[in-house]
Parts: structure tokens; C-alpha cells; sequence
């Protein structure tokens, strides 16, 4: 078996796939791993070509767009040690386009649509569960610790709903940032986090929050089980109508 | 009374089922999740009973005027009253949503003042949000019986979707149990509704830029129950409300008591059995090509309380079945006991392949354990066909009886297939 390694980084991966795609007769006897620039470390490296890693995702997404779909969501995952199966799952998709996601017998397809799933999901709930606060100077915050790291389409998706206004999202747990003000949207990191005065009439907001929250329960039929299987409890730091519980 | 205050009541008077103020919105639920009524179907979160919210659902007001029998906030049952101004409705929507609590406002009201003085406020909430303040989120109006045609037509502007409850099955309850509400201003809207929504389709046909009516389109809510109508004159209603009226959904809301008028039956429970089975005959309408009358007849009015109605057709049509897998139309295999839409759809492209086996039907998901006593695969037949109809009944009763648990009220509809 012939084994592969790259530099780490998202364009090195993607440009070694489409390396090995090209070389290689058989990608599915190819291993790929991250170079650890250990002494012994066995293996050839494929330097990086961001034009490379770029043409190949275009590609996909041509051939088979939802396999490309489920590539992005499962990179929104940082999982370590995926390599291999990330090149064997793209190299069946050139061959069977979306049909590949059909696949579960095949142990890099079941991979990587499993953890994509799970992406997927969390993205979802986070469109619903995300909480925005006002601050004093009109710009509007949300605070979230995602399990995935779905910061970029979590921001696409509100650049286009709350359009009109200011605000910020902020991944505590990785330190990143989105900005979105007039039309354009940024990413960053924030170091040094301070927490801004909120504005006054946010308090009042939350409490009109949590009380159409509470009435709209019906009372004996209260259900805890559903509702945390539904709004798993890692969730509720963030959600005002479950603070004080 | 501050905002606060009125949000706790008319929040509250929401979550009920037989006010035509607030009825419909438990059926709402699939707005949220599984309907194909959302714009985006996204949950904000779960309340302390496990449903789903999306939606700011309120009344404008529960002062009201008439009184109807079923209802809370008849005028003669002494109720907490508040009323929302337009404003205090346009902020509160427009102060969740920028925090992203909800995807949008559902609004009902109670009748108060007349039902143009209430349509009117209304209105203006959606008109507010559209115009002054571009909202863009969702916005569903119930329209008040009664109110100006030209009242409607706004609504339909402004809003995503509009419904009238039609509440009663029949002409004769509504007068005894509503009888401020006559058949025609509910009827009226309806059909006007119908109308726009379909000429503004055509006309986006020609003009992309020409306005948008009522754009997820237009249901409808009947209370099941309170009064004597059986399930064909239900059912008949249905399908001419579908026909000839546009709708999208008709939504069945088993009554639950809430006072002891004399006027009312005395029930134990909600008839969350019946409500079920209409559900499931309504599905039948819309997506299985069948009619009420082949549903239900008049010498045979209600619905099975033991099987689906679509076993219960299968059962008084042995003449029907068996079906061969391989060669059935669509409309035939939409007909077989434990096949569904999708697995119809799937055995009619599986089959362009290769004759379909019955391991394969197994994996397209058809229900075997339920079908295997109609169909026939490549001519092979899994069940004796000739079996007498009592005896499938009995053997249906005893392979179901675990499985017959009485569906909860919050069981969304269109789950079964
Ligand atoms: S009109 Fe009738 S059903 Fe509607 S709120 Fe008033 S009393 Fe209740």
C-alpha cells in the first residue's frame, strides 16, 4: 500500500487528494496522513497547490453535488485522522456521483456520511437555537459553544435573514468570530474576550421572552424527556428562555 | 395593563384548541417541523410539553363579543380580557425575531368590537410589518368571519398564509352552538381566498413582479366532536373544500371541554381516536386518489375505530387484490395496505431494473407484515388470496393489538402512510 502525507492544512489535503487521483491506479489501496516531521516517518509528501485543492471541490460539486455537500458538512467537524477516508469517499464519488452517499457497506462512506449526518444536524438546530442580544450600542450579539465548527454557514445563513442589522456571532469554545454590518461579512478570532454592556431595554426583551416560553406549555402535559431530546441541555447555556433553570 | 401582562393571557389563550381564535395552532405544529407549510421549517425551541416552537402565536385580543359555546373566551364565561395594540404586536415580533426566537408571528384574534374593527387591526399589524418595517419572517393571519372582502384581500397581500375555521361541519350547529356566525362569512373569504390565490398564480405565470397572494396558501380548521355530523358529512366537506375552494389542509381539532353548556355533548375524553382516523382519511383524499364516497357511505357513516380506512377499504374490496407488484399502475399500489406514497413511488422505479423480489420489497420499505395479504410478486403469493374476509380481519386484530395504542393528541398527522 502506498502511503501519502501532506502538510495539515485544508488546500495540502484537498491538493494531495487530487494528486493522488490523478497518479495513483487504485486510490482505494492509498493511505494519506498529516507529515509530523518525526524522524522516521515513512511516506511520500505531496507539497500543497491551493489551485490544485480549489479545482478539485469545484469538480465534485459538478459531479456529484451532494457528495460535495456532504464533504463540506464533514469537514465542519475537524475530525483528526481522516484522511484516508476522506480520499476513498472522493474517489468513489468520481466514479458513482451522488450515488456514493448510497453506499454504507463501504467502511470511508459510512465514515464520513455518519459524521456529516451529525454536522449536518447540528448546524440545523443551531439556525433555531442561536440567541442574539442587543448590547448598547445597537449591535447585536450570540454567544455559542458548537460541538462542529459551523461558524461559516451558520453566518451565511443569518447574512440573509437579519440582514438590516449589526451583529456578531462568537464561537467561545474556538475563539472565532463573525461579523456582519452593512452588507459585508467578516471572520476573525477574538483573543481577549470581554463581554459588552447589554442594552437597557434587553432585559425587559428576555423576560417577554421567557414569559411567552412558560404560557405556552400546556401544563399537564409537561414532558422533559421530549423536550431535552429535542434541545439536548448542552444547548441551554446560551438560551434565554432557559436561563435560571 | 402592560405588555407583559397581556403577552402571559393572550399567549395563553393561544395554546388551546376550541376557540376559533387560537384553534389550529396545535395543528401548527407541523409548520414548524415536518409540514411542508414553513418557509424554512426551523424549530427556536421546545417548550415544557416537547412541541416545537417556531411561531409567535397570539391573539390580538380575547375580548369577545360572541359566544360560542366550545369556547373560553365567550363573551358570557368570565375570563381574564386583554387586548394588543398593532404596535405592541409589530414590536414584540419584530424584538424576537431580531434575537432569533421565532421565524414569524401567527395571529388570531376573538371577535371584539365587530369583525371588521378587529380584521382591521390585524391587518394593520402585518401591513406595519411588511411596509415600515420590511419585515420578511412568516406571517399567518386567521381571518374573522364577517369581515370586508377588501380586509381579506389585504391579509392575503401581507401575509404567508390565511385561513378562515370553517369550526362546525354543518349550517345547522353552527346555529345552535355559534350563533353569531353564519355559513356564509365563513364561507365567503374561502372562496375569495381561493380565488386570489389562484388568479395570482396565473398571473405570476406572465408577470414575476405581480403581487404574491396568501403564498403558502390556505387551510382551514373544524372542531370534531361538540356536534352530531358523522365522518362522510365530514369528509364530503373536506373534499369540496379541496376542490372547490383551494386549500391546502383541512385541520381537525378534537373538541375538548370546556364548559357545561347544556348545548354541548357530554364526553369522557376528546375523541383523539376519531380525530386520528379523520386525519388519516383526509391523507387518504389528497394523496391516494380516493374519494369520500369510496371512503364512507351512507349506510356505513363513520370511520373504523380498528383499522385505518385504507385497510378498511382493502378489507370490503377483496375483489381488488391481490395486486401484482411487477405490473400494478401507481394509483393501484397506492392502494395496498402498507404501501405508501414513497414506496410506490420506489417500486415503480425499482422495477424498470428488474422484476422486484420479496426481499427487495422489504428494503424499498413497503410494510410486509400489512401487505403481504393483498399483493401477489411475480405471481408468487405470500398469503392464502382466498381467504375470507372475517378471518383477515381476525388475523389483523391479533397481529395489531399491541400496536393499537390510542395516538396522543400531539401525534402530528400524516405520520402514518
Ligand atoms: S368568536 Fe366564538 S370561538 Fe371565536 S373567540 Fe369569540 S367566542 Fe370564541
Amino acid at each position: 500500500m502506498n502511503r501519502y502525507l501532506y502538510d495539515g492544512t485544508a488546500d495540502g489535503l484537498f491538493s494531495a487528494i487530487a494528486w493522488i487521483l490523478e497518479e495513483e491506479p487504485d486510490p482505494q489501496q492509498v493511505a494519506l496522513a498529516e507529515r509530523k516531521d518525526t524522524l522516521f516517518e515513512d511516506g511520500f509528501f505531496i507539497s500543497t497547490d491551493a489551485t490544485q485543492a480549489e479545482d478539485l471541490f469545484f469538480r465534485l460539486r459538478k459531479q456529484a453535488p451532494d457528495a460535495a455537500h456532504t464533504l463540506y458538512s464533514f469537514m465542519l467537524a475537524e475530525k483528526e485522522g481522516t484522511e484516508s477516508s476522506l480520499l476513498h469517499y472522493i474517489s468513489l464519488a468520481f466514479i458513482h456521483g451522488d450515488k456514493v452517499n448510497g453506499h454504507l457497506t463501504h467502511p470511508a462512506v459510512r465514515d464520513i456520511v455518519s459524521v456529516a449526518k451529525k454536522a449536518g444536524r447540528e448546524l440545523h438546530r443551531m439556525k433555531g437555537l442561536l440567541r442574539f442580544e442587543k448590547l448598547r450600542d445597537g449591535a447585536y450579539l450570540a454567544k455559542m459553544e458548537p460541538d462542529h465548527n459551523i461558524i461559516h454557514p451558520l453566518a451565511y445563513h443569518f447574512s440573509r435573514r437579519l440582514r438590516a442589522q449589526h451583529w456578531f456571532l462568537y464561537d467561545v469554545r474556538r475563539r472565532t468570530a463573525a461579523r456582519w454590518n452593512q452588507g459585508a461579512l467578516q471572520f476573525g478570532t477574538i483573543e481577549q474576550f470581554t463581554a459588552p454592556a447589554l442594552s437597557d431595554d434587553e432585559k425587559k426583551v428576555q423576560a417577554l421572552w421567557q414569559a411567552f416560553f412558560k404560557t405556552i406549555a400546556i401544563p399537564d402535559r409537561k414532558n422533559p424527556r421530549l423536550q431535552k431530546s429535542n434541545m439536548p441541555m448542552k444547548y441551554w447555556k446560551y438560551l434565554t428562555e432557559k436561563q435560571g433553570e | 395593563m402592560d405588555t407583559l401582562a397581556k403577552l402571559q393571557i393572550l399567549s395563553g389563550a393561544a395554546r388551546y384548541d376550541a376557540s376559533c381564535a387560537s384553534s389550529g395552532s396545535k395543528r401548527e405544529g407541523p409548520a414548524c417541523g415536518t409540514g411542508n407549510t414553513s418557509s424554512s421549517g426551523i424549530c427556536h425551541s421546545w417548550s415544557d410539553d416537547g412541541r416545537c416552537i417556531s411561531l409567535l402565536k397570539l391573539l390580538l385580543s380575547n375580548d369577545c363579543r360572541y359566544d360560542c359555546a366550545y369556547c373560553v373566551n365567550r363573551s358570557s364565561n368570565s375570563v381574564e380580557r386583554a387586548s394588543f395594540t398593532a404596535r405592541e404586536v409589530v414590536d414584540l415580533t419584530l424584538d424576537f425575531y431580531r434575537r432569533n426566537y421565532i421565524e414569524g408571528l401567527f395571529l388570531s384574534s376573538a371577535v371584539m368590537g365587530s369583525p371588521d374593527q378587529t380584521m382591521d387591526r390585524m391587518v394593520r399589524v402585518a401591513e406595519t410589518l411588511r411596509t415600515e418595517e420590511q419585515f420578511g419572517g412568516y406571517i399567518h393571519l386567521k381571518i374573522i368571519p364577517g369581515s370586508s372582502s377588501e380586509l381579506v384581500r389585504k391579509a392575503g397581500l401581507y401575509a404567508d398564509r390565511i385561513s378562515v375555521n370553517i369550526e362546525l361541519p354543518s349550517q345547522a350547529s353552527l346555529q345552535r352552538l355559534a350563533p353569531q356566525k353564519h355559513k356564509d362569512a365563513i364561507l365567503a373569504p374561502m372562496a375569495m381566498i381561493g380565488r386570489e390565490i389562484a388568479s395570482s398564480l396565473v398571473e405570476r405565470k406572465s408577470n414575476r413582479r405581480a403581487p404574491r397572494f396568501a403564498p403558502a396558501g390556505q387551510s382551514t380548521q373544524m372542531i370534531i366532536g361538540a356536534s352530531p355530523e358523522n365522518d362522510f358529512q365530514i369528509l364530503r366537506l373536506s373534499q369540496g373544500l379541496y376542490k372547490k375552494m383551494n386549500l391546502k389542509r383541512v385541520y381537525y381539532s378534537a373538541y375538548v371541554p370546556v364548559t357545561d353548556d347544556n348545548r354541548l355533548p357530554v364526553l369522557a375524553a376528546p375523541p383523539l381516536l376519531r380525530e386520528h382516523r379523520l386525519y388519516q382519511a383526509d391523507w387518504l383524499l389528497r394523496f391516494y386518489g380516493f374519494s369520500a364516497e369510496e371512503i364512507l357511505s351512507d349506510d356505513a357513516p363513520h370511520l373504523d375505530e380498528t383499522f385505518d380506512p385504507k385497510t378498511a377499504w382493502a378489507l370490503r374490496h377483496p375483489e381488488f387484490f391481490p395486486v401484482e407488484i411487477n405490473r400494478a399502475d401507481y394509483g393501484t399500489l397506492l392502494r395496498v395496505p402498507g404501501i405508501g406514497v414513497v414506496s410506490a413511488k420506489r417500486i415503480i422505479a425499482a422495477r424498470r431494473f428488474s422484476a422486484i423480489t420479496p426481499e427487495g420489497m422489504k428494503k424499498i420499505g413497503v410494510v410486509m407484515k400489512r401487505a403481504k395479504y393483498f399483493i401477489t410478486c411475480s405471481g408468487r403469493s405470500f398469503e392464502k388470496p382466498d381467504r375470507p374476509a372475517t378471518l383477515l380481519r381476525q388475523q389483523f386484530l391479533i397481529g395489531e393489538s399491541s400496536a393499537l395504542a390510542l395516538p396522543t393528541q400531539l401525534v402530528l398527522p400524516g405520520i402514518f402512510s
